[in-house]
């Protein structure tokens, strides 16, 4: 099941979604923030804007502080997690040295 | 998707076949001939060019555009058939039009985001509608440039807790970007990527152009130096580079990046700005 983060009303009103969508097993970790044709995808292991067009610019600064918000976050790399059990948040996280 | 491809159609001509005036009046952004009556719709014809857009709401206007195009008229554009259409309509359509699009089931996108997404720049990459085909298991999408692509019900892999789809409740959402399939939402991208080669070369180059982040430009810059990840070694190995190319190493270390910046004959701060 995909599973749609929570925004508040103001937010869904304006059409700005949050989602993490299935048949994603080839790409990294990521949260897709959607508005009407256009999409930003978040990496979820390092918090970046995976494209550099739509210009990331163009999504509301409330909603990069909601799901950076701590628990949210966790929340976020954990649905992640549980989809795409073989690709994991923290699979690749650690150090390399 | 966040890529971009634009479609030389975007400044042509736009007939919407259509009677219901709250809808026909969505479209307005694409400025289009509204045609609601039989005489309309012969003017249309006589005056239409080889690249216009045809979008019917309406049966029976699509019914008496066969009968007058067949009467001998230039070639047209594209026709999209929200309607349910006739079987025995389609060869004829086929012939008129340059590409068309339709479905038995009315499987297309409200029309309020059909009229987005046939506006916007990257509309071959997103989906207005499809057919699903139970006997075939195979659904057909119907993408924004009213190309068609067709893909097996097993490119909807379940995956951990994920739901399985239901191929029984089908719908086009969030403008053209996501399957819906019950429960289970696929992205078109994905899907794009998987079926589609040409999408698939377009997006992995441009990808790499556009990515921020220092993998990103790491991997250009030794790229541009004509470089192999082996030939780090021993100092760095392959697989360290490869690792921090793809973004899987978060903090790189004082000695790595003097390492990289010396085999890539650069000062180590320069590195990310390529």
């Amino acid at each position: 099941m995909a599973f749609t983060f929570p925004l508040p009303n103001t937010l869904r009103k304006a059409r700005w979604k949050v989602k993490i969508r299935d048949k994603e097993t080839r790409e990294p970790p990521h949260v897709t923030i959607i508005r009407g044709t256009d999409a930003w995808r978040i990496n979820l292991r390092t918090g970046e804007c995976m494209d550099g067009k739509p210009d990331p610019a163009e999504v509301p600064g409330e909603i990069f502080a909601l799901i950076k918000e701590e628990q949210a976050w966790r929340q976020l790399c954990g649905e992640w997690d549980a989809m795409y059990p073989n690709n994991p948040v923290s699979g690749d996280d650690e150090n390399y040295e | 998707m966040a890529v971009k491809s634009v479609d030389k159609r975007k400044q042509c001509e736009m007939i919407l076949l259509d009677r219901a005036k709250k809808r026909s009046s969505r479209f307005a952004l694409l400025n289009p001939r509204v045609v609601s009556s039989v005489p309309e719709l012969r003017n249309s014809l006589a005056h239409a060019s080889s690249d216009s857009l045809w979008v019917s709401y309406a049966s029976d206007l699509t019914e008496a555009l066969v009968k007058n195009a067949s009467q001998g008229v230039s070639p047209l554009g594209f026709g999209l058939f929200i309607h349910s259409l006739d079987m025995k309509s389609i060869p004829a359509l086929s012939s008129f039009f340059r590409r068309i699009a339709f479905t038995m089931d009315g499987g297309f996108i409200p029309s309020d985001e059909l009229v987005e997404v046939l506006d916007a720049d990257n509309r071959p990459d997103l989906f207005i509608g499809g057919s699903v085909n139970q006997s075939t298991d195979t659904i057909t999408f119907w993408r924004g440039d009213l190309k068609p692509l067709t893909v097996p019900f097993s490119a909807f892999e379940k995956s951990g807790t994920s739901s399985k789809p239901d191929f029984n409740h089908f719908a086009v959402i969030d403008c053209g970007q996501t399957v819906q399939l019950g429960e289970y939402e696929a992205a078109v991208d994905a899907l794009l990527y998987e079926y589609d080669p040409d999408y698939r070369r377009r997006i992995s180059k441009q990808r790499l152009q556009e990515e921020q982040s220092f993998g990103a430009s790491l991997r250009r810059l030794r790229t541009q130096r004509g470089l192999r990840r082996e030939d780090f070694e021993p100092d760095l190995s392959a697989k360290t580079i490869a690792r921090i190319e793809q973004g899987k190493v978060k903090r790189i270390q004082k000695k790595t990046l003097s390492a990289l910046a010396e085999h890539l004959s650069v000062d180590p701060i320069e590195i990310e700005t390529f």
